[in-house]
């Protein structure tokens, strides 16, 4: 192989993007930024590549891209947002008294396998909330997230709300070991019951948790729900307390008049593994995965150093302009005609050029017709 | 109410899927077979390759369809699988020559032929044993026979294909039956069709 092939094949998961379809992305961008400025988040624009340490994590680190610096530290490129703003707000910004309220907009880079929905570079928008009242702040997120959506005129779109304690609650005190732990979460999330009976089966678990497990699998559905939920798990104190705090954002959004765009889904307990309460994913009918998600890690800054409370959550600029392009939204406008300015004497004309866009004017310069 | 789409197999599955369509008074399009896409009351199906079927749902061109736990293992895809059908009921098996005395941790690598490339490699390694998979299309029971392989990674419904191809079980790697599977998104998204199709096929009421 003489590596030619290189100089016309891309590696794949990897995208580009040109003229309208940028600016496409551009204007989603802007929508869920203003969104986020609205309700007074700080920008925050993190380095590409830190240190591999910042993202461990089980999840993340099968999927990081790492290197070895020149001084024989190992880096990675950045996995995901949440643990280098922890980092940044626990070390550079640990004088700002919380809450701290901060979002970034960019790409991260992971390495993949090919599957729906996934590339190895994903453009993320998120926000962070730090410290504060934790259940205003996790009312706050969702109904940032909401307008997010509303604002890029995406339709149908609905927020399904679970809860990691209660899954928590109920296998804790068990003494499985983390293999059987994990092979019951893969299907609690597969909302498999035959599958979480065969894990179950030959444990010493008292019926009713081994029935309350099952039933995370078949409780999902309107907001209502969560009053099915605080029937079954009212035997778990970790269940019970979960699922008051479920109860409160419900309630809350509900009467702020997101109540029809809410889920419940208690057997949504997949995910990456810092998140420690609430934990919502954004579906839309046109889109077979989700558009974002985020939720509650109240110990991930506890790492860095300054242990505080948070919430947040991401949008996939990749998956919303999918789900906008396929729910045939407006069209992008194209950008006005250009007026082409030219003549012999180069200076004259780039003088011209020049009041022209003074003027606001889109000028295309030299010979050759106008787009 | 939107029309669901729902992706089925023309495989082995197929004559319990009718079965059961039938029972649940389901609408249930066959005849002119060569048909892929079809329209049929507030449904769509589609008629696909029976590894394929959590393919479509895994990217939510179809909201639902019926495969196999087998097929689901060997894909990984994320889906759900909120029931249990009970038919097409098989088990992924180890099998090698009857008589040889095969165990795999006898051997410094043992070579498998399977069509579950990923069940065959995740029970090896899973059980620190070093693993050469033979990647085959069908007729696998033949290649230990045949000196392609020293074992094979298959489905098996009553052990007869095994007992005619002078294999016998070595292990069984895991029970399979058909699934009713849903993509995630579809699941919250178009809640209300999702949940009455959940209630007819599980004999609640609709």
């Amino acid at each position: 192989m003489n590596g030619a092939f290189r100089q016309t094949q891309v590696p794949p998961g990897v995208q580009c993007f040109v003229g309208e379809e940028a600016r496409r992305r551009r204007r989603i961008e802007e929508a869920v930024v203003s969104a986020f400025e609205g309700w007074d988040y700080e920008e925050i624009i993190p380095p590409i590549f830190d240190y591999a340490d910042v993202f461990s994590g089980e999840t993340l680190a099968s999927k990081t891209y790492s290197f070895i610096g020149r001084d024989g530290s190992i880096l990675a490129l950045r996995p995901d947002f949440t643990s280098l703003l922890a980092k940044i707000a626990a070390g550079r910004l640990r004088e700002r008294p919380a809450p701290l309220r901060l979002f970034y907009s960019g790409e991260v880079v992971r390495y993949e396998p090919p599957r729906a929905g996934a590339q190895s570079e994903l453009h993320q928008m998120g926000l962070e909330h730090l410290g504060g009242d934790s259940r205003a702040a996790d009312a706050e997120v969702l109904a940032i997230a909401a307008e997010c959506l509303e604002r890029t005129g995406a339709r149908d779109w609905v927020l399904a709300l679970g809860h990691v304690g209660v899954f928590n609650g109920l296998v804790e005190g068990a003494g499985f070991n983390p293999a059987r732990v994990e092979a019951l979460r893969d299907r609690v999330e597969a909302k498999d019951a035959a599958g979480v009976r065969e894990v179950l089966s030959g444990s010493d678990l008292r019926v009713a948790a081994a029935e309350a497990i099952e039933r995370l699998t078949s409780l999902a559905g309107g907001p209502e729900t969560v009053l099915e939920a605080e029937r079954i798990f009212g035997f778990s104190p970790t269940a019970s307390a979960a699922i008051v705090e479920l109860r409160a954002v419900i309630d809350a959004l509900d009467e702020s008049g997101l109540g029809d765009r809410l889920a419940v889904d208690l057997g949504e307990v997949r995910g990456l593994d810092y998140y420690t309460g609430l934990v919502f994913r954004v579906y839309a009918p046109d889109l077979g995965f989700e558009v974002g998600g985020g939720g509650r890690y109240d110990g991930l800054l506890a790492r860095f150093g300054r242990p505080l409370p948070a919430v947040g959550f991401m949008l996939g600029l990749d998956r919303l302009a999918v789900l906008l392009e396929r729910q045939g939204g407006e069209p992008e406008t194209p950008p006005a005609r250009a007026e082409t300015v030219s003549g012999r004497d180069l200076g004259r004309a780039l003088r011209l050029a020049r009041e022209r866009r003074k003027t606001g004017a889109r000028v295309r310069f030299g010979d050759g017709e106008a787009r | 109410m939107t029309t669901i789409t729902i992706a089925l197999s023309k495989g082995k599955l197929l004559p319990g899927t009718e079965a059961l369509f039938r029972r649940c008074s389901l609408p249930f399009p066959l005849g002119d077979s060569r048909r892929l896409v079809v329209p049929a009351r507030n449904f769509r199906f589609l008629f696909v390759k029976d590894a394929d079927v959590p393919t479509y749902v895994e990217h939510g061109v179809a909201d639902c369809g019926i495969a196999g736990r087998d097929v689901l293992l060997e894909t990984g895809s994320d889906v759900l699988e909120p029931v249990d059908l009970g038919f097409g009921r098989c088990r992924l098996v180890v099998a090698a020559p009857a008589g040889s005395g095969f165990t795999p941790d006898k051997l410094p690598i043992a070579r498998v032929a399977t069509k579950y490339p990923r069940v065959a490699t995740a029970y090896f390694l899973g059980r620190g044993l070093a693993v050469e998979v033979v990647k085959l299309a069908g007729s696998v029971e033949i290649a230990p026979g045949l000196g392609l392989a020293d074992c094979i990674v298959d489905v098996v419904e009553t052990g007869r294909t095994l007992l005619e191809n002078g294999l016998e079980l070595i292990d069984t790697v895991a029970e399979s039956s058909a699934r009713f599977i849903v993509n995630r998104a579809s699941f919250h998204a178009r809640r209300e069709e999702v949940q009455e199709l959940l209630r007819t096929l599980q004999g609640g009421p609709s």
